[in-house]
């Protein structure tokens, strides 16, 4: 994997990597990648792809609001005091998010 | 219920609970495997009589507890508190069990070691310069040592099955969607799930029974139908010589040699996309990561620098000081594989290897009631990578990584201690086939039960 490859995937993943993690990391990524190509030498036409294991359809909820705090499982909404208790900074009821200019 | 029986005064006993602080002090300085734990206040807690009720039990720290952190073993969420706790957990609250403590993982539950958990080390109770395994390391050592009768982990890639080897101990996987995964905190979505640790089967038993179940916040869970218990014939995985080490080679065989004496009609069975299923996981993992991880970028919550040029520098600071090298690692892979030109190559190839290996196992399934299969092809290794590189760790997740390849559940066994350490076999059997893994394992059991390390008691207990 050429390092332009690695930069812009990095920049994709918004990952902005130092010098040595450049080269660490792009070495291992490089490694799996070839490890991965190891997949080319089987034969998988007619095969369907799968993506989970076992679900067949969707379930829906109703699709109302719930407000009820108590963190009970049967409903889907969140204690919003608890959350709001991760902010780094925190006004009401909103996230204060770092000065950007 | 004869192992949890003893756990009932640990919490309710004013002077066991005092011998109890002492003894998972004591155990803590050697092997750290909690995160964070504490006891309930003397007198507090009683017991209700039914099995689960007062029985202390810790969880890995990538399963939401409110009341507890949520770190995953990360700087970026090292000081997030859980805002709720899992269904699993609380299904098990519910039967009265009583949460203690969280447990070390490697970061996100990416690793084979716990020594990628950025906030501290995991040591093996049976030789503290050995890891305890990974990803759920801490869960495994705590059970080990005696901390808790059993202790809930997550499970991607063989992270529950490959620590429990690792410590002496029972690990199951369940069949995907049987345990719900609301509150488990997303790595690889369509491979994961909320599994036990624990000492015996009985206690794997009944709190695999207390955890499972549809629930309304998990759209992937699923009605479980029972598949019979009975188990006569044992696929035994044939192993190419050279593929494990000396000691597990060893302990393999006296496995075999044990379900040969116990009855069971031994086949020798060989899964030819064998060879294919490290890579495929990887890709689906990896894939699955990148989307999942996506979400923390310092934004509302989690580690974030006091200043950024831009939103996008912000995340960008925030994810490159809060991840380690193994998640970084793995983000840029999955990234890289689902960049559009490249998905077909990788991402939808590897989907389809995961339904041939699914067809392969269909039919062994069609012949055997379980198949038996190594777990990891070394015994406990070294801290840091001079035994075994990160590569050769990802290699080796060949023989558990099966079963989340397919959604069966497999069950890691203690076989034997080969000079000292533990050495543990896995079964997997079919779809919501767990009755089946129980009914193997408790023979098992009476030939060869879970080992104690030095410095294991439960004098303090009686």
């Amino acid at each position: 994997m050429k390092k332009e490859e690695l930069l812009t995937t990095a920049s994709l993943a918004l990952l902005e990597l130092e010098e040595g993690e450049v080269e660490r990391l792009g070495e291992e990524v490089a490694r799996m990648l070839d490890y991965f190509e190891m997949m080319t030498k089987l034969d998988v036409d007619g095969l369907e792809p799968t993506t989970h294991a076992f679900q067949k359809t969707n379930r829906l909820r109703a699709d109302v609001l719930n407000n009820n705090n108590n963190n009970n499982n049967t409903n889907n909404s969140f204690n919003r005091p608890l959350i709001m208790e991760n902010g780094n900074d925190v006004e009401d009821d909103f996230f204060v998010i770092p000065n950007v200019l | 219920m004869k192992d949890l029986e003893g756990w009932k005064k640990v919490l309710t006993d004013q002077d066991r609970a005092k011998k109890y602080r002492e003894y998972i002090t004591g155990w803590e300085k050697k092997i750290g495997s909690l995160l964070e734990w504490k006891l309930p206040e003397p007198g507090k807690y009683r017991d209700d009589g039914s099995p689960l009720s007062a029985v202390p039990f810790a969880v890995k720290d990538n399963i939401a507890v409110e009341g507890f952190k949520l770190t995953c073993g990360s700087k970026i969420l090292e000081y997030v508190k859980a805002p709720y706790t899992a269904t699993g957990v609380k299904n098990l609250q519910d039967s009265g069990a009583w949460v203690m403590g969280k447990t070390n993982l490697d970061e996100f539950g990416m690793g084979s070691s716990t020594d990628n958990s950025a906030l501290q080390k995991t040591n093996n109770p049976y030789d503290t310069s050995r890891v305890a395994g990974g990803s759920s390391g801490g869960s495994a050592a705590a059970v080990a040592a005696g901390i808790v009768p059993f202790a809930l982990g997550t499970d991607t890639g063989g992270s529950v099955r490959q620590p429990a080897g690792f410590c002496g101990i029972y690990g199951l996987k369940p069949t995907y969607g049987v345990v719900s995964r609301y509150g488990l905190t997303a790595y690889a979505s369509s491979l994961e799930v909320c599994g036990v640790c624990a000492r015996t089967v009985d206690t794997t038993r009944s709190v695999f029974h207390a955890m499972r179940g549809l629930d309304e916040m998990d759209q992937t869970t699923i009605d479980f139908e029972t598949v019979s218990s009975g188990v006569k014939t044992v696929g035994v995985l044939k192993v190419e010589d050279g593929s494990l080490s000396a000691e597990v080679a060893a302990s393999y065989e006296t496995s075999i040699a044990r379900l040969k004496k116990l009855g069971y009609e031994v086949r020798e069975i060989s899964i030819p996309a064998m060879d294919y299923v490290v890579p495929a996981y990887y890709t689906i993992a990896t894939a699955e990561a990148s989307a999942n991880l996506a979400r923390f970028n310092g934004m509302r919550y989690g580690l974030s620098p006091i200043f950024a040029e831009s939103p996008e520098d912000l995340m960008r600071y925030s994810r490159n000081m809060g991840f380690g090298e193994e998640v970084k690692t793995r983000i840029l892979l999955g990234t890289f594989v689902l960049r559009s030109g490249f998905q077909d190559q990788y991402y939808v190839r590897a989907q389809k290897i995961r339904t041939l290996i699914r067809q392969e196992l269909d039919e062994i399934f069609a012949e055997c009631d379980v198949i038996m299969l190594p777990l990891f092809p070394t015994a406990p290794f070294h801290h840091g990578q001079s035994e075994l590189t990160s590569f050769q760790q990802k290699q080796a997740d060949v023989y558990t990584c099966l079963a989340n390849m397919t959604g069966s559940p497999g069950l890691a066994v203690p076989s034997s201690l080969e000079k000292g350490l533990p050495v543990g076999v896995q079964f997997m059997a079919p779809p919501c086939g767990e009755e089946r893994l129980f009914s193997v394992a408790e023979e098992l059991e009476k030939v060869f039960p879970a080992p104690r390390p030095a410095g294991y008691s439960e004098e303090w207990r009686s």
